[in-house]
């Protein structure tokens, strides 16, 4: 009786429990919960990876994680008290189906093309822009370009809808010491049908970053036609860039039918698709290029340097994707003004210049933010020390206000750095005019997602299938007749003692 | 107040509780998107679609194929060694046994990273791709088949053999009048266990054969990326081919099994 006495009080009280804790918070001062929605590793988490800076740190030395020290900002800054409910997802379309799914979150932070798509689905509204002002007087001016210039639907610029965070460029990764550079310079994406570099290439295993290659090489031509234009001076860099843009956001039947072509002929000739293999791979020489994004770039060219191995990054003549991405708040009813003011609140947050430095520093891309720190980040990261080797290297289309003078964002780096993480981080100008925006596909999306399954799934001549499937029938067939066989002949057998007599001999 | 009873059939309840919720609900989900479009109407498009083309067809056959060979591998390793284990005589049994099956007890992801690293070292990584893709599967299922095939020979009684041959039955003989009619019931729960998972195990196919190789379980992950009527119609479509499997090998014939272990 005893026992379950206790066994009933301790019941009664993990049922309160939870109800008690509820009325505590109820108590204290209203609390805002912020739901905050992001990639994996993709913000400062603290501890022994984060960077060193003038900020407080913890008792035992370690550095705190951002969102602590933003929980404590807006407490001093707002005087309310905000907790961060932050979650993480693995892929734009993981994002986009918890969303459709029902779920609930106050910022969310998708790549360009996925804000485009739920900006034309109606799922995300617009921000309260002149609240963002540390925001707004901290992002580039390169990148507040593209975001003004950039239709989330149509009618809508970007800026309307997204807070910039992270960008960066599609490029190549490769071992110098195995990649004749003059064959990569004059190939570009083509590289990847070089027989010569048969299983020695790998690019992304997902459909557009596959797509973009295989435009890059279908519009070969007319791409480098127009940079030769640009060079001449028959094209202006604004103009250049949007007609880079425009051809590599073409998604009619006969382009699409072109890059499966080409798709498939480089499935033949690759080493593979890889997610997250490559940089690995990479270091080991097991292949000698791979297709990268520039923050992944810059992480797997900071881990061979380890291992002594030197990697250099390349950005093809054609074209690169620029891509990039963004603060969005999607759409919820139930949603307080205190909530969307903590949200605005967290966007400035992310964007002081020093804590772009950390998540900058913490996750290997580029913060979409210029400012003192930032350049001076740069600066601490990329500057030569023995001063001959050192090379001027342009920064200011990137740190520039207005009409400063460019003389004050150069950085003198060592001559290598111009094509390893510091050309990964902030392309130079001449290269980042031919980086293109790649956006939503919108009606051609499911022929896209198709090509994919063209170029992904297993290819057959028809005989072969009749082949297969005449075996398969064989291989049913001759099951069924042992089975069902095996029943019928049980039952013709006599029984025991008796034989069977053939119907002729009884004649 | 009527007292409570536990009853046999009240223990039923958390089952049918857990069918109803984690298999047949699932299903039943699975089911009304496979046969409806975007915008949640009836349609048959997805079903047209999929036998209309091509690639998806060969990469379901593929799929087949590869999981037949990796099951034909498997048994034909797992028989001999389940064999030799169960009938010989030799001390400490249980520990060798428990050597083929410690590779279980380790993270499957961890163990194909490591036989990349060997086909890497070996220089096959890149250049066999449907080879690295079978081995990888027949590694890592053969434990699934090793252990229900040593179960049911060592359930063999002894004095069967005996009589075999004091009737004049050579080892011949006896192998294939005892041993393999005996242990059928673990073959065909072997073969279930590979056999079926061996079709969707796209990590083995990603990881070893650079996802050059598709077998249909990637489709389906891919597709639930984009299109969800389209993945959960090739779920469905698989799930009709795996219950045809097993219906032909036998699986769902209760009388077969208890037959064969009387």
């Amino acid at each position: 009786m005893k026992g379950k006495r206790i066994i009933s009080a301790l019941l009664s009280l993990t049922i309160l429990l939870p109800a008690l804790s509820a009325l505590g918070g109820c108590a204290s001062k209203k609390e805002v919960t912020l739901r905050v929605y992001n990639w994996e590793e993709y913000i400062d988490e603290g501890g022994e990876g984060s960077y060193e800076y003038d900020y407080e740190i913890n008792e035992d030395g370690s550095a705190p994680p951002i969102l602590d020290d933003f929980e404590e900002w807006y407490e001093e800054t707002y005087g309310k008290s905000v907790r961060v409910e932050y979650s993480t997802f693995g892929t734009n379309e993981d994002l986009y189906n918890q969303l459709k799914l029902g779920d609930k979150y106050d910022l969310v932070c998708p790549s360009e093309y996925m804000i485009m798509k739920l900006a034309a689905e109606g799922m995300i509204q617009p921000l309260d822009t002149a609240q963002l002002d540390i925001y707004n007087a901290n992002v580039s001016d390169y990148i507040a370009e593209i975001f003004k210039k950039t239709p989330a639907v149509a009618g809508e610029p970007l800026e309307k809808y997204a807070a910039g965070y992270m960008w960066g460029v599609t490029g190549l990764v490769y071992n110098p010491e195995q990649v004749n550079e003059e064959t990569l310079n004059e190939s570009g994406w083509k590289i990847m049908l070089d027989p010569a570099y048969k299983n020695k290439v790998t690019t992304k295993d997902n459909v557009r970053d596959s797509y973009f290659v295989g435009l890059g090489i279908h519009y070969r031509e007319e791409l480098l036609a127009l940079k030769k234009q640009n060079e001449n001076g028959e094209l202006s860099d604004g103009e250049y860039t949007d007609r880079v843009t425009e051809l590599m956001n073409r998604t009619d039947e006969e382009s699409v039918k072109k890059v499966t072509e080409i798709l498939k002929t480089m499935k033949s000739n690759i080493f593979g698709f890889e997610t997250d293999t490559g940089k690995s791979d990479m270091v080991k020489g097991t292949i000698s290029m791979n297709f990268a994004w520039s923050g992944d770039a810059v992480y797997a060219m900071d881990q061979a340097e380890e291992e002594e191995v030197f990697l250099n990054f390349h950005i093809p003549e054609e074209c690169a994707n620029l891509f990039f991405d963004g603060w969005v708040m999607p759409k919820d009813e139930k949603r307080d003004k205190d909530t969307e003011l903590a949200a605005l609140a967290f966007i400035n947050f992310m964007s002081r210049p020093d804590n772009a430095v950390r998540n900058s520093y913490y996750i290997g891309y580029t913060s979409v933010i210029a400012g003192e720190e930032m350049l001076d980040y740069a600066r601490d990261l990329y500057s030569a020390e023995d001063e001959e080797n050192a090379v001027p290297y342009d920064v200011s289309y990137f740190f520039r206000r207005g009409d400063e003078d460019k003389s004050a964002y150069i950085i003198n780096a060592p001559a290598e750095q111009l094509s390893r993480q510091l050309y990964a981080q902030f392309p130079p100008a001449d290269t980042v005019k031919r980086c293109a925006v790649m956006g939503y596909y919108g009606e051609a999306e499911e022929a896209i997602n198709e090509l994919w399954t063209q170029v992904k799934g297993e290819q057959l001549s028809a005989w072969a299938i009749v082949v297969i499937c005449a075996a398969v029938v064989a291989i049913v067939l001759f099951i069924v007749f042992t089975k069902f066989g095996h029943r019928i002949e049980f039952r013709m057998k006599p029984k025991k003692g008796y034989r069977l007599v053939k119907q002729e001999k009884l004649k | 107040m009527t007292k409570f009873r536990l009853s046999r059939k009240s223990l039923c309840i958390p089952y049918a509780v857990f069918l109803l919720f984690f298999v047949i609900a699932p299903m039943l989900i699975i089911v009304f998107y496979a046969f409806t479009d975007k915008n949640n109407h009836i349609s048959f498009m997805n079903f047209v679609n999929f036998f209309s083309d091509p690639t998806k067809l060969t990469t379901i056959v593929y799929s087949v194929v590869i999981a037949l060979i990796t099951t034909v591998v498997c048994l034909l390793i797992a028989f001999p060694v389940a064999y030799i284990l169960a009938r010989s005589k030799i001390k400490r049994k249980s520990v060798i046994l428990l050597l083929f099956v410690t590779p279980m007890w380790i993270n499957f992801v961890l163990r194909i990273n490591a036989i990349r690293e060997l086909m890497n070292w070996m220089g096959l990584l890149g250049e066999t791709n449907y080879f690295n893709t079978v081995f990888g599967m027949v590694y890592d299922f053969l434990p699934f088949m090793i252990l229900p095939l040593y179960t049911q020979i060592s359930k063999i009684d002894n004095s069967l053999y005996e009589a075999c041959a004091d009737l004049g039955g050579n080892a011949f003989t006896s192998f294939f009048r005892v041993t393999l009619p005996l242990s059928m019931p673990g073959v065909l729960s072997g073969i279930t266990m590979v056999f079926l998972p061996s079709m969707t195990n796209y990590v083995v196919s990603d990881m070893l054969g650079n996802s050059k190789v598709t077998i249909i379980g990637k489709f389906i992950e891919t597709y639930f990326g984009t299109n969800w009527h389209m993945g959960s119609m090739i779920a469905l479509i698989l799930l009709i081919v795996v219950l045809l499997s097993s219906f032909l090998s036998g699986g769902f014939r209760e009388e077969n099994t208890r037959r064969t272990t009387a």
